[in-house]
């Protein structure tokens, strides 16, 4: 065929290097309302559920059981049920209906009703019943925090700058496993000389991530992830009950956390049992709920590109943000993995949750440049913020960061890496020499840092589980060098974990360590006029973008 | 994105053999977990009562007996705060289920009552024990003894319900030691 030249222009055009199929459902490949997805029932006998969705108690695999046991309001589910899922769709959207009317509704769903009221609503409706049914009040954002070459000295620079940046939890993980207890330390130093209050968590395997909080190295968890098909489930090594026993072990040590889950991972590891998306993100939002667990990392994460590939794929996301929050449960709402060659793509994944503000818009907006990624990238990344700042100035909304001066942001990376270069002495850690520092402060990327001895910081990182080292000496090193202001944070860190008021839904810290949650900071959005603000103080931040040029200059 | 093209040709391979399928065996009855009484500390709290820590610091205290205000830099430097004043104890533990709960968040309060529970289990016998619920770990004995354990050794009735559920269900599922 002769070829139609506009045709081969749009060919070389960056989306067509994104992967894209037709619905198969047969193999989960479809986003929502499957064929052979479910239909809502339930059916109570002596106080207990011995039908559920269609499937009878002789024939519940793990997870129907633990639904029924701990996940369902058993005085209201009857009832909930025999409501018109449409009009409980409107009831979401409506602006009128406020968000404590709606959640004795939510919490008496099944899986698959939760699933029927959610393919009732569009893009936008799903938009207008986000904003409403985000637990806290105030919208957030997280980020990532991690270089490939797992260099301390740039995660505490690092994580200082994106503190001042604004963002109230971060995450790291490793490049190497072994290098953990240094990359939870590093970040959680760095972020509290940015800005007090910021919590931090280091990403590695269930057991290991607990003991490094018990250490208080840590001060929440998040990838503790859960599956909507028992075979996924065992595949990823739990149970509902091992996850359920492991959030109790994580309050019983006043840490935070929250579960992973996602639509598409069952696709990818292979036992979507014919199922759509939402129907098994469902499910993986009962478990949490069942779990008791305050919160949910949730819109496809890292297998967004199994969601973003079929058709209405990212409405499905955003709508299992909303079943999340719709169900009372805090939702870092996905928008953390690199998912589209096309920017215009970038921007629209994360469109939905932007616009409308979710507890954590972003479950890992990338700090440092993409390449530096361990986590795989992520959707928006350090050389994005210009863009970000944007959008957030555009549109009037609050994306959770703020613009920052560039004197600023070098005066602050400097005082991380001196901070955890005194304590990297204090603890008798590898030397981090005075180049490192001058490096990290003007780094962009781990490219820009001095070479240091891998094999030496992995044996002291693991001398120094050895050893006991726990957080109260990272406070030592930072008072004998000086930094006493970081060493206070870091002890009001440590300390919140004794009042626990963190465990709430949806908690994040103020600079003065007053806690934003769902309790204290109650979404009340009830039609315009009401629900969040941004207030003046932070309106004059967001439109101070450093491209701006003021009128009276010219 | 190859790789969705990758996965989708995986798939295809393997699609004939994937008929070997998950099948249901008897039923048993579970025990039901059950849920908190009111905490032994003179009044239930609500959500006017958070947070905690500013509105009732005097009611915060360690396990250790000390008080959230006596952990000062100045205490931490002498070497007067240990790890384990920077726990939470149970009472505090059972005020937060009941500000949850307040809060119309009833399943978080099952969460904490079980964690109240779980404060008294040292760090390294608590994260053997999530070890042992993970799946084909366990006999259905050993989860029992377990389960025993938790309730005789710490007191733990909630959390050793929540196990010899896990045991009942692990053995009509085929996850117990063996199984795979």
């Amino acid at each position: 065929m002769k070829r139609q030249k506009r045709f081969e222009v749009l060919e070389k055009r960056p989306v067509h290097e994104d992967g894209f199929v037709d619905e198969w459902p047969e193999e989960g490949f479809v986003a929502m309302d499957g064929p052979i997805d479910p239909k809502p029932s339930v059916k109570i006998e002596n106080g207990e559920i011995v039908e559920l969705d269609g499937k009878k108690k002789e024939d519940f695999d793990l997870i129907d059981s633990f639904i029924a046991k701990h996940s369902i309001n058993l005085d209201t589910t009857e009832k909930v049920l025999a409501m018109d899922s449409q009009k409980i769709a409107n009831m979401l959207c409506d602006p009128n209906v406020t968000r404590d009317k709606i959640i004795p509704i939510t919490t008496g769903f099944t899986p698959a009703k939760a699933a029927e009221v959610i393919c009732q609503l569009n893009f936008v409706e799903m938009m207008m019943a986000t904003q409403k049914m985000r637990p806290r009040k105030t919208p957030a954002t997280q980020g990532h925090v991690t270089n490939i070459r797992d260099n301390p000295v740039l995660i505490a620079a690092d994580a200082a700058d994106a503190a001042l940046r604004g963002f109230p939890e971060q995450e790291t993980t490793t490049a190497v496993a072994r290098y953990a207890p240094l990359n939870a330390i590093s970040i959680m130093v760095g972020a509290q000389t940015g800005r007090p209050g910021v919590l931090t968590q280091c990403s590695v395997e269930e057991a290991e991530e607990l003991s490094l909080g018990m250490r208080g190295f840590t001060a929440y968890a998040e990838t503790i992830s859960v599956y909507g098909t028992e075979q996924v489930f065992t595949d990823g090594d739990d149970t509902p009950w091992s996850k359920g026993f492991l959030a109790s072990c994580y309050a019983s040590r006043g840490l935070k956390m929250r579960f992973t889950s996602g639509s598409g991972s069952e696709v990818m590891m292979g036992y979507a049992e014919g199922k759509s998306m939402l129907y098994l993100e469902a499910r993986c939002i009962f478990i949490t709920k069942g779990c008791g667990v305050q919160g949910l990392q949730n819109g496809a994460v890292s297998c967004i590109g199994i969601p973003g590939a079929v058709p209405s794929g990212l409405r499905e996301v955003l709508g299992e943000n909303l079943l999340c929050m719709a169900m009372d449960i805090e939702c870092a709402s996905g928008n953390d993995q690199s998912f589209s060659h096309s920017d215009i793509r970038r921007t629209e994944r994360m469109v939905g949750q932007f616009i409308s503000g979710t507890d954590y818009i972003s479950s890992g907006y990338s700090t440092v440049p993409n390449y530096d990624n361990t986590f795989a990238g992520s959707n928006f990344d350090a050389t994005d913020y210009d863009d970000y700042y944007a959008m957030q100035r555009d549109l009037k909304v609050n994306g959770g960061l703020v613009p920052v001066k560039e004197a600023d942001i070098i005066k602050i990376r400097n005082k991380a890496a001196k901070a955890l270069q005194a304590v990297f002495k204090s603890l008798d850690l590898p030397e981090i020499t005075d180049e490192e520092v001058e490096a990290a402060t003007y780094a962009f990327s781990s490219k820009d840092m001095p070479e240091r001895n891998m094999v030496e910081d992995m044996k002291a990182a693991q001398d120094l589980m050895d050893r006991g080292v726990t957080g109260v000496d990272v406070i030592k090193g930072l008072y004998n060098g000086g930094f006493t202001d970081v060493a206070q944070a870091v002890l009001s860190l440590l300390q919140q974990r004794i009042a626990g008021d963190f465990l709430q839904t949806s908690s994040i810290f103020d600079k003065d360590w007053n806690v934003i949650s769902a309790v204290n900071n109650t979404n009340d959005y009830n039609g315009p006029g009401t629900g969040y603000h941004i207030d003046d103080d932070l309106w004059k931040k967001i439109i101070d973008i450093p491209m701006a040029i003021n009128p009276t200059d010219v | 994105m190859t790789e969705i093209n990758d996965l989708i040709s995986k798939i295809v391979n393997n699609v004939q053999d994937e008929s070997n399928n998950q099948s249901s065996s008897n039923t048993t009855t579970a025990t039901a977990s059950s849920t908190s009484t009111s905490s032994d500390s003179n009044k239930t709290m609500t959500r006017d009562d958070y947070p905690l820590f500013q509105k009732h610091p005097d009611m915060v205290n360690a396990p250790t007996g000390k008080n959230v205000k006596e952990v000062t830099l100045e205490a931490a430097i002498n070497g007067d705060v240990e790890a384990e004043d920077l726990r939470i104890s149970p009472q505090t533990l059972k005020a937060q289920g009941e500000i949850a709960a307040s809060a119309g968040r009833p399943s978080i309060q099952s969460n904490f009552d079980r964690a109240a529970e779980l404060t008294k289990v040292p760090d390294e016998r608590v994260l053997e024990m999530y070890g042992s619920l993970r799946p084909y770990r366990s006999s259905e004995q050993e989860l029992l003894d377990m389960a025993d354990e938790l309730e005789n050794k710490y007191g733990a009735k909630i959390c050793a319900d929540f196990v010899r559920e896990a045991a009942v269900e692990y053995k009509k599922r085929k996850k117990l030691k063996g199984d795979n």
